[in-house]
């Protein structure tokens, strides 16, 4: 075995129009690569453990820019960067959240090049599976991690199957604590997909981290008026505070009704192969108000069913930390 | 085409990953090719000979547990295969626990099938005897209880259900279970083995059983597919296609 | 120290603008006609046998040049690291290498190569391996003991019931393969008032230098030009011959700049000997580039600590005993010594009264260890710490005060043989420290708010910071020009320039008249010490010294010989030479200069010194006839270990849920005697507190056991600490007091800079967690979360691969 860095031949195509790269991604089909800004891409290809024939640079594509308007909320280009995500007024405005996790995705460096949409389809971090090893997600017969003596901190305690790998977007809870919907656009038209179904956990899609088919291009992303301006809060546990994965991190969203909590939406991150939906808590807090005692009441319900492995047990109790001060700290 | 496909190890080494799923189109491909020629022979050369009628006596053929015990059998061996075969062909969806569910049901009956034909049936009708081979040459050679065909087939069946719930175990083992967290104590040339036995014997398993299938349907055999259901045949059926003095139907149910 | 011209001045090194412009050249920036990219085909598995290289599938493949394998390089002798091995003893360790005509073609070869390797048993932790049944790392035994009397190899193993006893903090009683000890420990013990006895890990991780270790090499009219990446320049010298076979003479070094080696790239390493040997066999210029993935293979690594603590304290706060036991992961290569100079620097910064030390290095198949800022001092410094704290807390003395109450003097006496030590003021550094911390008032500050706790902590680091013995080199020529020749490496902290200056100082020159000459052979360097062991300050001082002493005499000599009188009657100053009695009798450096070229002699370099060494002589036989030579070696007087001392004090704010801190002040005090360059030592105790940050909470190894693999080879694995996990402002300051045994008084600073931090940071979070100690570092996030939520750590006592 060797290690690899330098990028191997690949054909690269920059279209400019959107139709171009439909066309493109549909004929390519598997063996094209869809390409943001790279920071997911370049290291599966120059370390050779994945390969493509050709990649479809999105960057070009003035569609798929920009975060805009819509008569129902805000709709925000894939191939927006997660620099402009962080900055813009509106998304702070209106959907704190997003721009709180964009903000911690990665370095600066990364985000200023780094896209909505590559974020959001980026793949796992599981280190044996980023060496290149034929585990089940990557088209084997087993995992390196789950096994007496894994090295599997890093790694879920929620919707395991095979593979316990973690989703590693930042981005991507604040998607499903928001409602958002995902524009899946191929040849055949647009699909729209709400991210509660667009991340795929593995007893689905062992191999993907979504549920985009080969073809499809996410052009977009919909944040419902819905949640506008409602109480956020996110956070993110990492080891450094910067240029590093989560490992628990939690978006929320709380409806207030008359200073009650209606509707609520608690996401982690770092838990699952998707962003994790803490249902049981999110039904406890209906009609309770926000605050310490409430964050009290139902942090133990963040990790009913959780499953640890041998080293992350600890995301337990960081779990339950994370929603009681999700519930405590003033938005 | 190849039959097997191969990975690197842990360390770098190429192993065995599991059975070439290209084989899948082949043999799906091989099965209809047969029965369609089998199909149109039969329509075309088929003897048409009366049919044996249903009515009048009727002989016990299976018992309501060895019925109950091919139907379970059957239903969990088609969801295996279902849940084993789609995601693999691109339909993904939530399989491997019932698929697993199913396993365990299937090697429960298989194990109670073994256990009940091992001391309460009766053997030596699903032996293959040197005689039975005649059969399909001389049709004055009239089989016991079951025919050289079946004979074959349920032997056909036995090895490779035992192959597929065999490996089935092993890679049970290799997972996460209510009871169990998985380990990797075999080596992965080891476990590229199992993957391949089980893939294999599943591609034969569906060969067989479509020709099962098949058979089961053909008109002329459509009385085994009731007495299947029913448990009995009738004596002139029974007259027709077998011969009853190597077949004391009163004694074995 | 103010009237000093150069000493304890800032200045602007040479090479600042190249680094900050960009324009500063590393080895893989240099080019030669004709040359090929080679890159090395490293081991997958952590033990094994190659038993077949199958390169057949190169045989067509356009653009590939050659292949080089271990047969065609000298094998180094186990368990020195290879530089091709067909019995791999780690993964990553090389095998063989292609060199192409671009670097895509030989990734391509590199991916059509087949290598077989039959695997062998293997260890990724030392109690793995010290187990009875357990691998052994190398076919030869799984402990390799480095002393005096000898090394060689041994297979050490412990029952399942000493590994237990061992991991639950009990005095270990398997075997142990090194030992000393002065003093009376078991009487120590008995007049102590408290005993603690704790079990600790710190484990091992890489050096993480920012250029990895390529190199380039060709080969003309019988001589190798090589391009590296050195921590130190005349040293590399005599290794490097022994690597390549050839004499001294033939080799031209070029490292002109080196991004970071931090003990990695001390001596030649065989990895730079490889496009030599390359390069020879098939006659183009060789560059292998060593990948940032390579570079946490064959970059080397801090030794791991499993260890058992004994130590013993007086009711007034004295140490009276300390034992040491420490297991050493030592890698697959044995690099040594960690261990006993863990137990060196407790005799030193904690003084016990009596003290063993017992030590076991343990093989394992994980990358080859080298020594790494402090090593072993500043892994026993974070163990140390809070064991500190515990007995001030116990014992109802302040914190600050035990550590003045043990703190090493000018009297103290260290290690083994209790050799005195040249000058030490570790008092003094905790005062000022504490004052510029405000240790009282902090003390009292309030400790709880909300989730979050604070705590302060002290640390205190030590190493030996001094040799002596090397050769000085300055030159002025005819144009009035002073030549300072630095056979030091330029490792990055400014010290191959900042030593001369001592040159500068006693020839009374202007800086701008001084023209500094290292980073290639080709410069005449002269002979000098390795940079590393904080010794480079303290030692090149004294050899720029004496040089420059040897000049001015030849200065009044030429003068003397030229103007008449003895030389005696002459002094310099202005660049000039002249009589005390008559100033305006004189000549100009420029004249005197050219007088001695004239004289010829020891005047001008024609004839050397006898003792100075021979890369000093070469180097000098080339500049011959250029200039006034001034060359020396350095006998000045050398008594007792030269103690580079520092102390830290921090506050943390914890936050109990998260398990995360923030560091929220940091002031580090250096006790290094005269401060030579201010900018130099504040940037030094700065990168010392953010790498002993990194110790502390983030930095480690990583294997899976099962299968040897390491997770941490990217940079972002490896989790070196960022901007925003370090203060934004690291206060320095420095004691300042002169050391007796140095011209200017200067010792070396750089490892204990970062020894005072790890441990005022495992200090600290012990403090916020009300005594907690984990023992081991680094303590991790997770680590706090489980603590606080009294759950059981996820390892077992004393693993080392946890995360
Ligand atoms: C050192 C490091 C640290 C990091 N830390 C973090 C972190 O803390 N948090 C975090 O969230 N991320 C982190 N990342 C990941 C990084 O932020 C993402 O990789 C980056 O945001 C991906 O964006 P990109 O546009 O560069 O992706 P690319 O590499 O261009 O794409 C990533 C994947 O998405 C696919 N893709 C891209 N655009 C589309 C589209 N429009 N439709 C469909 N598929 C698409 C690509 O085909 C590819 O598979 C880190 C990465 C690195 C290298």
């Amino acid at each position: 075995m060797a290690s690899f860095d330098v990028m191997p031949h690949i054909e690269l195509y920059k279209p400019t129009e959107l139709a171009d790269a439909l066309e493109l991604a549909d004929r390519l089909g598997p063996r094209g690569w869809l390409l943001g800004g790279g920071q997911d891409t370049y290291g599966w290809f120059k370390d050779r453990a994945k390969n493509a024939e050709a990649m479809i640079d999105l960057n070009g594509i003035e569609a798929l820019h920009g975060i805009r308007e819509t008569a129902d909320g805000i709709e925000i280009g894939a191939a927006t960067t997660l620099r402009e995500i962080v900055r813009d007024p509106l998304l702070n405005e209106r959907f704190a959240v997003l721009p709180a996790a964009a903000a911690r995705v990665a370095s600066p460096q990364i985000r200023n090049v780094g896209t909505l949409g590559g974020n959001l389809v980026q793949d796992t971090r599981c280190w044996y599976y980023r060496r290149g090893l034929a585990c089940y997600r990557a088209g084997g017969n087993l995992c390196y991690a789950d096994s007496p003596q894994g090295m599997n901190r890093e790694h879920c305690v929620f919707g395991a199957s095979r593979c316990v790998a973690v989703s590693p977007s930042d981005t991507a809870t604040a998607m499903v604590a928001l409602d958002a919907t995902m524009v899946a656009t191929s040849v055949d038209g647009e699909r729209l997909i709400p991210a509660g179904r667009f991340f795929a956990l593995p007893e689905t899609h062992i191999t993907r981290m979504t549920t985009l088919e080969p073809g499809e291009i996410l052009t977009a992303v919909r944040l419902p008026a819905r949640w506008a301006g409602k109480r956020f809060y996110f956070e993110k546990v990492a080891d450094r505070d910067v240029w590093d994965f989560a490992l628990v991190s939690i978006a929320a969203a709380f409806d207030l009704d008359g200073g009650n909590i209606g509707d609520a939406r608690v996401v982690c991150g770092g838990v699952a192969a998707v962003p994790w939906r803490l249902r049981e808590v999110e039904r406890a807090l209906r009609g309770r108000a926000p605050g310490a005692d409430t964050g009290e009441a139902v942090a133990a319900l963040a990790t009913r069913g959780a499953r640890p492995l041998n080293y992350n047990h600890f995301k337990l109790p960081l779990m339950e930390n994370l929603v009681r001060r999700a519930l405590r700290e003033p938005a | 085409m190849n039959i097997a496909e191969f990975k690197r190890d842990v360390w770098g080494r190429e192993v065995l990953l599991g059975v070439s799923w290209d084989l899948l189109w082949v043999i799906v491909a091989l099965s209809f090719a047969f029965i369609a020629l089998h199909a149109i022979g039969m329509a075309v050369l088929g003897r048409r000979g009366p049919k044996p009628s249903s009515d009048g006596p009727r002989v016990a053929r299976h018992a309501a547990v060895d019925r109950a015990f091919h139907w379970i059998m059957a239903v969990s061996v088609f969801v295996l295969l279902v849940t084993g075969v789609l995601p693999i062909i691109g339909i993904e969806f939530a399989w491997l626990t019932i698929h697993w569910i199913a396993g365990l049901v299937l090697t429960v009956v298989v194990l109670f099938h073994i256990v009940r034909s091992l001391f309460w049936l009766d053997l030596k009708s699903m032996w293959i005897a040197p005689r039975d081979l005649k059969e399909p040459f001389d049709s004055s050679v009239k089989p016991g209880k079951y025919s050289l065909a079946q004979k074959s087939m349920h032997a056909a069946v036995t090895v490779l259900s035992l192959l597929v719930i065999g490996s089935g175990l092993v890679m049970f083992a290799m997972i996460d279970t209510p009871w169990w967290n998985r380990t990797n104590a075999l080596s992965e040339s080891t476990l590229g083995w199992v993957f391949f036995i089980h893939g294999l014997s599943t591609l034969l398993l569906i060969a067989t059983i479509s020709l099962h299938v098949y058979f089961g349907l053909r008109p002329e055999k459509l009385f085994y597919l009731r007495s299947m259901i029913k448990g009995w045949v009738s004596r002139d059926e029974l007259e027709a296609h077998h011969d009853s003095s190597r077949w004391s139907a009163g004694e074995s149910n | 120290m103010s009237d000093y011209k150069h000493i304890g001045k800032d200045f602007t090194p040479p090479d600042v603008v190249g680094k900050v412009t960009g324009k500063a050249r590393y080895a893989e920036d240099f080019r030669a006609d004709g040359m090929v990219y080679a890159r090395v085909y490293t081991s997958p598995m952590a033990h094994g046998r190659v038993v077949n290289i199958d390169t057949s599938a190169l045989d067509d493949m356009p653009g590939i040049i050659g292949i080089i394998t271990a047969d065609d390089v000298p094998a180094v002798e186990a368990p020195g690291a290879a530089m091709l091995t067909n019995l791999p003893v780690y993964i990553g360790d090389p095998i063989l290498a292609v060199a192409a005509e671009d670097e895509t073609t030989a990734e391509n070869a590199l991916a059509a190569i087949r290598v077989d390797i039959e695997p062998l048993p293997f260890a990724v932790d030392p109690l793995d391996s010290l187990v009875e049944g357990g691998p052994d790392a190398r076919e030869e035994g799984n402990v390799y003991v480095r002393s005096r009397e000898g090394s060689g190899f041994r297979r050490i193993k412990w029952t399942p019931e000493q590994i237990d006893e061992f991991r639950a903090g009990r005095e270990p009683t398997g075997e142990h393969a090194a030992e000393w000890e002065y003093g009376d420990v078991e009487q120590g013990f008995a007049a102590a008032e408290v005993i603690y006895e704790e079990p600790f890990v710190t484990v091992g991780y890489a050096h993480m230098s920012m250029e990895p270790r390529t190199a380039m090499a060709y080969w003309e009219n019988g001589k190798c030009h090589l391009y590296a990446s050195s921590q130190s320049q005349s040293f590399w010298m005599p290794g490097l011959a022994r690597l390549l076979e050839i004499d001294m003479a033939d080799i031209v070094l070029i490292s002109e700049n080196t991004g970071g080696g931090f003990g990695s790239k001390i001596g030649a390493y065989p990895m730079a000997a490889l496009p030599a040997w390359f390069s020879k066999k098939i006659g183009r210029p060789v560059q292998l580039r060593i990948t940032r993935e390579q570079e946490y293979y064959v970059g080397s690594a801090r030794v791991g600590f499993q260890g058992w603590m004994k130590i013993g304290f007086a009711a007034n706060g004295r140490v009276t005993a300390s034992d040491v036991f420490i297991v050493e992961d030592i890698g697959p290569n044995a690099t040594g010594g960690d261990g006993s100079s863990a137990a060196g620097a407790v005799s030193l910064v904690y003084d016990p009264e009596a003290m063993r030390f017992r030590g076991l290095p343990v093989l394992t198949n994980t990358t080859p260890r080298g020594a790494q800022r402090g090593p072993g001092q500043n892994q026993i410094a974070a163990v140390m710490a809070p064991i500190m704290d515990r007995a001030a807390r116990d014992l109802g003395i302040d914190r600050v005060e035990i550590r003045r109450i043990n703190a090493a003097n000018n009297a103290t006496t260290v290690y083994e043989d209790q050799e005195p030590v040249t000058s030490a003021y570790m008092k003094e550094a905790l005062d000022m420290g504490a004052e510029m911390f405000d240790w009282e008032r902090r003390k009292q500050k309030p400790a709880k708010n909300g989730s979050k706790v604070r705590g302060i902590g002290i640390g205190q680091g030590y190493h030996s910071a001094g040799a002596n013995g090397y050769d000085g080199l300055v030159r002025i020529t005819p144009d009035g020009k002073i030549h300072l020749h630095s056979g030091v490496g330029n490792l990055g902290t400014y010290s191959y320039a900042s030593t001369v200056r001592s040159a500068a100082e006693v020839l009374k020159c202007d800086w701008e008249d001084c023209v500094i000459h290292h980073g290639t052979t080709e410069a005449h360097l002269p002979w000098s010490s390795y940079q590393a062991g904080s010794n480079t300050s303290f030692t090149h001082q004294r050899a720029n010294y004496v040089a420059a002493l040897d000049a001015v005499d030849k200065l009044k000599q030429v003068a003397a010989r030229m103007l008449g009188g003895s030389p005696d009657d002459f002094d310099i100053d202005g660049k000039r030479v002249f009589a005390v009695a008559n100033p305006s009798r004189g000549m100009s450096y420029a004249d005197a200069a050219a007088h001695a070229i004239s004289l010829g002699g020891t005047f001008s370099g024609q004839e050397v010194p006898e003792d100075i060494h021979e890369v000093t002589r070469r180097s000098v036989e080339n500049l011959a006839g250029s200039g006034l030579v001034g060359v020396a070696k350095d006998n000045l007087r050398k008594e007792g270990v030269v103690p580079g001392l520092a102390v830290a004090f921090a506050e943390i704010e914890l936050d109990l849920e998260t398990g995360k801190y923030q560091i929220l002040d940091y002031v580090g005090i250096a006790e290094c005697g005269t401060v030579v360059h201010p900018q130099g030592l504040a940037a030094q105790m700065k990168g010392g507190a953010v790498w002993g940050m990194g110790m502390a909470g983030l930095e480690r190894h990583v294997y899976d056991p099962q299968n040897g693999l390491p997770a941490g080879v990217g940079y972002y694995q490896c989790r070196i600490p960022t901007y925003l996990d370090t203060p934004s402002e690291i206060r320095t300051g420095a004691v300042d007091l002169p050391d007796p045994q140095s011209p200017f008084g200067a010792r070396g600073i750089g490892e204990p800079a970062m020894g005072c931090s790890v441990a005022a940071i495992t200090s600290a979070i012990a403090d916020a967690l009300d005594g907690h100690v984990f023992n081991r570092t680094p303590v991790s996030a997770d680590m706090i979360v489980n603590h606080v939520a009294g759950r059981e750590q996820s390892f077992v006592a004393l693993q080392t691969n946890n995360f």
